[in-house]
């Protein structure tokens, strides 16, 4: 872990991040917008046509909104690997973890709801 | 125009919550008369209820604990009084008012006692012992204060207006649906916790920024005392959790205004989806609570030892994994919904592995005792009393870890015995650790010793004639919640639980004559050095109370203990007696931003609970409004000149030095 030293004057409290050129801000948002509004586009398209081999297309659904969250983290949440964001990438795989967990154990948990339940035919009795 | 509310609404024919609602309201109506004609208001309004400054909030929530402790408490009282005397007999509670206080209790307890207690020590302390002036975001630590009052105050009103939910303190549905639970029971529950909710994940993300951010010189991460890492670990949970509880009670409230269908029994809605997802939210929720009581534990123990505390970086580590490992057991407190051995085996193994780092605890602060010079201050009786309670709730948790031990205890006595063995045992023990050890600090006098070892000794000793009866009527086959029983087997342990009630309620009267006494002899108890106790972390290196802007100087961390190395530093090169170079110190503002949204956001919860739709409007946008005018501020920061800053800060410093130096020339 770096020591991170927080003298008075030097360090960024939150709020107080670097000030960025209201251009290159601008820019990158627009770049951003661009980019999901392609994705978005895609993703209908993709879902509607025959161009392509009918099974891949959930497949490619999936790729593409993997695409638009990582878009969307890289130029909204200003997601980068610059050592001033280490804590932003560990939150974010804090966040993936914990998601993971819940949404993973959930869908296992409720699909093994009824195992100990006997078969419909044994419960049920037999129709005349 | 007043939607579902009418004067049926007041319980005239209950005789017991109307009187109770009745004192309750004559207290609060006498307290502020006596504060407006003593003209104590405009200190109360500038002083403490806009205030921003952490130690004051800290101090707020820790008294809204109080008081929901108290209120809890009663309905605890209530109940063991009931179970001790419904023998083949209706008791003195009708079944409706009976299940309406033990889910009350639950609710009381956990959201409105525990959260805050444990939410204010870490505001108090926190960034006292990070070094640094304040939280990183002080009027959201307001807000976030404001909103859990109002939760608390929506519960209050369910008792004379209306009533609370019969369901329990989670509101299982199908029962705490429309078609089961039509009253405004399970809307006042839902909507408090929906609103304090809010609250909680506001202090939780303050809180973590703090920790990471907000840092003094050198204070790097694994020079923290271990109360700031357990304070990072807890909040951490705090934002992963609670939005799956506000998801989950949000598609609860969808279901019962707006007829859908999540966990109904028709169309298609699935009852265990609820379980599931509020338990995934509700075993973090009890990290939540008992990390923090690890940190003051921590602290104490290692202070009243006057040793460093024993294997630092295990106990980081043991809090980190159980951080993440607190994510994977929820499914043990459904073993019995019917999942097969594959997924119970699982979970119930992941419940045993999280003893462990839990385990390398308790032998941590065994090793810190070891050897040292222990002291047995009160905060120390506390701390010991709890390893010795908690290693009983811990192994009967390890016990119904099991899945088949399960099938057997679940739902029983046992388990409500097991849970308050560790959230009493853990949390509340913590918490009143935590009290005695920093209320110095808080108002610059220690608490009186003498009613403080009576207090410990009755509540210890209270605690266990209450709750090891009802393991043994959980082991006899008392399921829980129980209005009235046939069983003639469990009725002495039921009369032995009630005289344990008793001893407990001895020991919270002692604590109140603790905190009357010491207030009455606070010049004589008056701590002048800000550091009563000997300390180690940076919170004892600031005078009590400490100024608005807790140091006069960042403090420049070497090691871990900080202050520990400080002093001995000071007594080797007399450092102490240069003067520093004061400068301007820059604080925020206070701010009414966060009274003044909870108030609006208390007008809207009550009337979403009672479909008062344009009050709904009314109250949404008086907060939203509020929230606008705060985001459009100018400047929400004044600057309190050197001078003064030198002013306050040499005057302990003179106290400070004579301690040194008498402890030099040993």
């Amino acid at each position: 872990m770096s020591d991170q030293t927080h003298l008075p004057g030097h360090d960024l409290a939150p709020g107080e991040e670097e000030q960025h050129s209201v251009g290159e801000r601008v820019l990158g948002y627009v770049v951003g917008l661009g980019l999901a509004l392609l994705l978005t586009a895609t993703s209908f398209f993709i879902a509607g046509t025959d161009l392509v081999w009918q099974p891949s297309i959930p497949v490619a659904l999936i790729v593409l909104a993997i695409a638009q969250m990582g878009v969307h983290l890289v130029f909204f949440l200003h997601i980068t690997t610059g050592p001033d964001n280490t804590n932003n990438v560990l939150a974010l795989a804090f966040g993936l973890l914990v998601v993971f967990l819940v949404v993973g154990g959930t869908v296992w948990i409720m699909s093994h709801l009824n195992a100990n339940m006997p078969p419909m035919d044994q419960i049920m009795p037999k129709p005349m | 125009m007043l939607g579902k509310l009418d004067w049926s609404a007041i319980p005239f024919d209950q005789p017991i919550p109307l009187v109770a609602g009745g004192v309750v309201l004559v207290a609060i109506l006498a307290v502020l008369i006596w504060v407006v004609v003593k003209g104590h208001l405009p200190y109360l309004w500038h002083e403490w209820i806009t205030s921003v400054d952490h130690k004051r909030i800290g101090v707020m929530y820790i008294l809204l604990a109080s008081v929901m402790l108290l209120r809890g408490g009663s309905d605890a009282i209530m109940m063991r009084i009931q179970q001790a005397v419904a023998y083949q007999s209706q008791g003195y509670l009708p079944p409706e008012h009976y299940n309406q206080i033990f889910s009350a209790h639950g609710t009381i307890m956990i959201f409105f006692v525990a959260m805050p207690f444990v939410i204010g020590l870490m505001n108090l302390v926190v960034p006292l012992q990070l070094g640094v002036r304040d939280v990183a975001f002080p009027t959201l630590n307001s807000v976030g204060f404001w909103l859990t009052a109002t939760g608390a105050l929506l519960v209050n009103l369910s008792l004379v207006i209306g009533e609370f939910a019969r369901t329990g303190w989670l509101a299982f549905p199908p029962l705490s649906e429309l078609s089961y639970s039509p009253g405004v029971g399970v809307d006042y529950y839902a909507w408090s916790l929906q609103i304090s909710g809010v609250g909680t994940l506001v202090a939780g993300i303050n809180l973590v920024t703090t920790v990471l951010k907000l840092r003094t010189r050198g204070m790097n991460y694994l020079r923290m005392p271990m109360f700031c890492w357990t304070t990072l670990a807890s909040n951490l949970l705090i934002v992963a959790a609670f939005p799956i509880l506000t998801a989950t009670l949000a598609m609860l409230l969808l279901d019962r205004y707006f007829g859908f269908h999540f966990f109904t029994n028709e169309a298609g809605g699935n009852v265990m989806m609820f379980m599931n997802l509020i338990w995934a939210w509700g075993h973090p929720e009890v990290y939540i609570l008992v990390l923090p009581a690890f940190g003051i534990f921590s602290e104490v123990v290692s202070t009243f030892s006057g040793k460093a505390l024993f294997g630092y970086r295990s106990m980081v580590l043991a809090t980190m994994a159980i951080c993440v490992i607190s994510f994977m057991v929820w499914l043990h407190h459904f073993f019995t919904m019917g999942a097969g051995p594959d997924v119970n085996a699982i979970f119930g193994i992941a419940s045993m592995i999280i003893a462990v780092p839990t385990g390398v605890k308790i032998y941590n602060w065994l090793f810190t005792m070891y050897g040292g010079r222990i002291r047995f201050a009160t905060p120390m009786l506390w701390a010991v009393g709890f390893m010795v309670t908690f290693i009983i709730g811990g192994l009967t948790g390890v016990l119904v870890a099991v899945p088949p031990a399960d099938f057997m205890l679940h739902n029983s006595m046992f388990l409500v015995a097991h849970f308050h063995n560790v959230i009493i045992g853990g949390v509340l023990f913590g918490a009143f650790a935590g009290f005695e050890y920093w209320f110095p600090k808080a108002f610059g006098f220690r608490l009186d010793e003498r009613w403080g070892k009576l207090a410990f000794w009755f509540t210890f000793l209270g605690f266990y004639v209450t709750f090891l009866p009802l393991y043994i009527a959980g082991m006899l086959g008392m399921t829980r919640r129980l209005q009235h029983y046939d069983v003639a087997a469990w009725r002495p342990w039921m009369f032995m639980a009630a005289f344990g009630m008793l001893i407990l309620s001895i020991g919270v009267i002692c604590q109140i004559m603790q905190l009357v006494v010491s207030i009455r002899n606070r010049e004589a108890l008056r701590d002048r050095t800000g550091d009563p106790w000997d300390g180690r972390s940076l919170e004892w290196a600031t005078s009590s109370p400490p100024p608005v802007f807790n140091f006069a100087f960042n403090p420049d961390v070497r090691g871990e203990d900080a202050y520990w190395d400080m002093k001995s530093r000071a007594r080797q090169q007399s450092l102490e007696h240069d003067e520093p170079e004061y400068q301007d110190i820059e604080m925020p503002r206070n701010s009414p931003t966060g009274f003044v949204c909870a108030f609006f956001a208390t007008i809207m919860g009550f009337a979403l609970i009672w479909h008062i739709w344009w009050m709904v409007i009314l109250g949404g946008l008086g907060a939203w409004a509020t929230f606008v005018v705060f985001a459009w501020r100018d400047h929400d920061e004044y600057v309190i000149p050197a001078a003064e800053v030198a002013a306050i800060d040499r005057v302990n410093l003179e106290e400070r030095r004579s301690l040194v130096s008498m402890a030099g020339i040993v």
